[in-house]
């Protein structure tokens, strides 16, 4: 069996060839030639280059070839004239098909990377929000202490009647609901203001949307559900609207369909009106509860995001006044909702984007720099053509149309490998990114690719030109071929500085990131990570009272500790890492109380007898809760180290007693019992917080998530979970079931993917800078032959000659280096708010990567400097 | 007939391979020819194209023939040198004759 002919070429004959015999017989003759020299590997690189020059011939033949009669003389000529440049630089490059990888190559890389991260940026940062007049559209919140809180709704609805900059101003506040059916599901939703979807401009693409009536107390209850909700709940059918949302709270009318492409800052299936939850004894309308409530506003045209604010300082500044009590610390904030939505991912995207315009710089420096030396290479050809009369303007365009071939062959690629990069980035993305569904490769995209092939064509093409059709020409023509101009040399030099600089910012940025994962990766989150499992469930709705959801508890307990692959389970409210549901002030017993803006405030967390032994959480001091502390019995709570410290500093906690809530709040007090190691709570990367522990019995929340130890895989065991709480009750789905180290993972998302893009760009630049500092020794080491080999021949030994140009390439990357490293300390600053553990200009991460980049610079220039130490003297004076 | 542009080099030697070759000659073989006898590796773009042209000017003529498995079925091409391309190859060599005149003292390969 014969092995298959070079399977791209044959498809690139395939398409060129003109149809019938004639190519058939082309295309047999080439194959007949690679079976007779035995198709071997140097066979097969035959075969290729000449299907190449097959295809070239054929596909620039085939071009159509306007004959312009009508058009002026003087047009005609000048577009023949392209015509010839064009063909003629097509030729230049087939010839050279080493260089033009070269080149296209890192234009590709170049081109398609910051294709790709300006793609992103773009869909994310750039382009306005899917909503009608999105530059409109602003998020109000509340401030506590100028960090951002949730409205309290009595704050709310003040001002809300008070503020004059809006045309409309709506409420609203993530939850979830479980939806029951065949297979209950717990599904993210929204209640807010009837007026929400108006505000953003959206149409249902089914029934109607929420008006006035819907949001009143004792109005019948009504939804809109998302597209996929109706297409996998209702099989899309066009009758629902006035069907029943059956979910675990409340029996919902579905009135409207929202259009597929909604979303408001994540996936959410369910809206409802505000007013179901908003009733007089559910604590909204207590001034000082601030449950998760934020809102939207349309400005009014003319009205600018300052002026919203300066109202909103004003508004507040009076409810403080009314209300000290509640409002001591408590400010308004406006911004623009565009920015609330992608505040989490801006500081990557942009250190992103600064790190690819790095590399799109070297890219077109590492282009220039080629293209500098081919100018030197062709200086002959170019005095030839000067002496047979071709104009300086002629060379130059030749040289440019050169340029630009390649360059947008250059973006073509570029675009080709962005496509691809942009499949990985998302991937890679982490799992709360906005906008992400957003990204796409679009005309801006194309533009950007464009517009970079462009810059690297004209400007970086054009100085090469210019540089290589200067100065006279006649002395070229007339000089030996034995020595070399010096401008060309100390042009890729200087490029060269310029690279290796460039290439040092890169390879800083990523080794501050590497050391801020590996620092995250070496905090102790105070409680063992691995073999845990965690996931969510929810009891809720008026039918789970305090009772049955205890009673709940308790039967779920022993089933899952009794579980195959389980060596222990527990419960809590809050999980460590992915941060507090509860956060309050609390009261000192036996302090004194301090002014009202100095409260101190904890994270309060319920949780089961063995939590802290199902998570590797030390006991410090005292005890944990057990069967004793049941609702009827006194109050206990156990505190986390940093709370006794700073509560309690040179004292003993044990026996103290705190309340949560203002200490006017009716609370009951509750006496520390112990205390226990500090855990991570919000986050990897974040300060621990006081935290306060209260047993299950005594506090029970309606959400709770499940940790349990295991002995095999985490995973594993979910199957037999599930089966545990639905064997309790069949309406209660479980959520977020995920590893421990999912979730620590998904904490340092942004980080990884900063490093990992950073990773690869480091590795290509540097990569780049040494190829091109390997270019410039050798083609020097070869321009010099002649002067080495008198060299030797009068006595200067191989370690000399090797010195030589190891020392010239090094003393050009240390320039490059110096430069590098000012350029690293100004710029690595972009990174700040992304790095832990680390100063962006900290002096050992910056001082390793210099070295990195000299020990590799000292190996690309000792290669070729080694052939030069071996030139024989003679072989070298008699070559020319 | 006077032939009107004079031949180029590279088709004055693909045209002069074809008449050694007699009736074998086809991409592969004239290729190899002008590699022995013409020391001139080809590319094979460069190759086809001079062929086209020749053909387009009228100076050689085809036929096809199907191929053998060695060239998996597909047909080869056999060119002829046709009676204006056999005059053309005639004018071309009387110029250079021509011009040789005169020049044999100078031009004599050293023995």
């Amino acid at each position: 069996v014969r092995p298959a002919p070079p399977r791209l070429s044959v498809w690139l004959l395939r398409r060129v060839l003109p149809p019938g015999d004639a190519g058939a017989a082309v295309l047999g003759d080439l194959l007949e030639e690679l079976d007779a020299s035995g198709n071997t590997r140097a066979a097969r690189r035959r075969f290729v280059r000449h299907a190449c020059s097959v295809a070239v011939r054929y596909a620039v033949r085939r071009a159509p070839q306007p004959r312009p009669a009508e058009t002026a003389h003087g047009e005609s000529m000048a577009f023949d004239a392209l015509r010839q440049d064009l063909r003629f630089a097509v030729r230049g490059i087939v010839k050279r098909p080493s260089f033009a990888a070269m080149v296209l190559a890192t234009l590709a890389l170049g081109i398609g990377a910051s294709t790709a991260i300006f793609s992103i940026t773009n869909a994310i940062l750039l382009r306005p929000l899917p909503y009608v007049h999105a530059d409109r559209l602003v998020y109000v919140s509340e401030t506590n202490k100028g960090v951002r809180a949730s409205f309290g709704y009595p704050n709310y609805v003040d001002y809300r009647d008070r503020a004059q900059s809006f045309d409309g101003l709506a409420c609203h506040s993530g939850t979830s609901f479980t939806v029951l059916g065949e297979s209950p599901q717990r599904v993210d939703g929204r209640l807010v203001c009837w007026n929400f979807f108006n505000i953003l401009g959206v149409q249902p693409q089914l029934g109607r949307l929420f008006t006035s009536a819907d949001d009143q107390p004792g109005a019948p209850a009504v939804a809109l559900i998302s597209e996929r909700l109706w297409r996998q709940q209702f099989g899309g059918d066009p009758s629902i609207i006035g069907r029943t949302l059956r979910t675990n709270e409340q029996n919902l009318t579905i009135v409207g369909v929202l259009p597929g492409n909604f979303r408001f800052s994540r996936v959410e299936d369910v809206f409802a009106p505000l007013a179901l939850t908003i009733t007089p004894n559910s604590g909204w309308l207590d001034r000082g509860n601030h449950f998760g409530l934020y809102a939207i506003g349309r400005l009014k045209p003319g009205v600018t995001v300052q002026q919203a604010q300066a109202e909103a300082d004003h508004v507040f500044a009076d409810l403080k006044r009314a209300y000290p009590n509640t409002n001591s610390t408590n400010g308004g904030r406006v911004v623009l909702l565009r920015d609330r939505i992608v505040e989490t991912i801006r500081d990557t995207l942009i250190a992103l984007m600064a790190a690819v315009g790095f590399l799109l710089l070297l890219a077109c420096v590492n282009v220039a720099n080629l293209l500098v030396a081919r100018g030197a290479a062709r200086q002959h050809e170019l005095a030839v053509r000067t002496a047979l009369g071709g104009t300086r303007w002629r060379l130059v365009r030749q040289l440019l149309v050169e340029s630009t071939c390649l360059s947008a062959a250059g973006a073509a690629l570029g675009v080709l490998v962005a496509f691809w990069l942009l499949q990985l980035l998302i991937a890679l993305a982490p799992p709360d990114v906005p906008r992400i569904h957003e990204v796409s490769l679009d005309r801006m995209s194309l533009a950007f690719a464009v517009a970079a092939a462009a810059l690297c064509g004209l400007v970086f093409g054009s100085f090469p030109a210019f540089q290589a059709s200067s100065g006279g020409r006649l002395h070229l023509l007339a000089r030996a071929s034995r020595t070399s101009s010096v401008t060309p040399h100390r042009t890729r030099r200087a490029l060269m500085t310029v690279e290796v600089a460039l290439a040092l910012v890169l390879l800083a940025g990523c080794g501050l990131m590497a050391r801020t994962i590996a620092g995250l990766h070496a905090v102790n989150p105070g409680f063992r990570s691995d073999h845990l499992l965690t996931a969510r469930f929810s009891l809720g709705g008026p039918a789970w009272t305090t009772e049955k959801r205890l009673a709940f508890f308790d039967a779920l307990l022993p089933k899952l500790n009794a579980l195959p692959g389980v060596t222990r389970a527990a419960l809590t409210y809050s999980l460590p890492i992915e941060g507090s549901q509860w956060g309050s002030i609390f009261t000192v017993s036996d302090k004194p109380v301090p002014p009202r803006d100095q409260l101190p405030a904890a994270a309060f967390c319920p949780i089961a007898a063995n939590y802290f032994d199902t998570m590797g959480i030390r006991t410090l001091r005292g005890r944990t809760f057990d069967s004793r502390d049941l609702d009827a019995s006194p109050k206990v709570i156990l505190v986390n180290s940093t709370l006794a410290r700073r509560i309690w500093p040179g004292e003993d906690a044990i026996g103290k007693r705190l309340k949560q809530g203002w200490p006017e709040g009716d609370g009951p007090w509750r006496e520390v019992v112990g205390i226990v190691a500090d855990v991570k709570l919000e986050g990897v990367d974040r300060d621990v917080p006081m935290q306060v522990f209260m047993p299950i019995a005594q506090e029970t929340p309606r959400s709770v998530a499940i940790v349990a130890r295991t002995s095999v895989e985490p995973m594993q065991v979910v199957r037999d979970i599930e089966a545990a709480v639905q064997s309790l009750n069949h309406d209660v789905p479980l959520t977020n079931v995920q590893p421990m180290t999912a979730l620590m993972s998904d904490a340092i998302a942004r980080q990884r993917l900063s490093l990992i893009v950073l990773a690869v760009f480091a590795v290509v630049a540097v990569l780049v800078a040494a190829v091109g500092l390997y270019g410039v020794v050798a083609h020097s080491v070869t321009e010099r032959t002649r002067e080495i080999g008198v060299r030797m021949a009068l006595g200067a030994e191989g370690r000399q000659v090797l010195g030589l140009f190891v020392r010239q390439g090094l003393v050009t990357a240390a320039a490059g280096t110096v430069i590098g490293l000012g350029g690293a300390a100004a710029v690595t600053r972009v990174l700040e708010k992304l790095l832990f553990g680390v100063k962006p200009s900290d002096p050992a991460t910056l001082g390793s990567v210099a070295a990195l980049i000299l020990v590799v610079a000292a190996i690309a220039c000792y290669i070729p400097a080694r052939r030069a130490a071996r030139i024989d003297p003679l072989l070298a004076l008699r070559a020319e | 007939m006077a032939v009107r542009a004079p031949l180029g080099e590279l088709e004055h030697l693909v045209l002069l391979a074809i008449l050694r070759l007699g009736s074998a000659a086809y991409g592969v073989s004239i290729a190899r020819e002008l590699e022995r006898e013409a020391g001139r590796a080809l590319s094979r773009g460069a190759l086809y194209s001079t062929l086209d042209r020749l053909e387009i000017k009228g100076l050689l003529r085809w036929k096809s023939e199907p191929g053998g498995s060695e060239r998996r079925g597909l047909p080869r091409r056999l060119y002829y040198v046709s009676a204006r391309g056999l005059a053309a190859v005639r004018a071309s060599q009387r110029i250079l004759n021509r011009m040789w005149r005169g020049l044999e003292d100078v031009l004599k390969e050293p023995s």
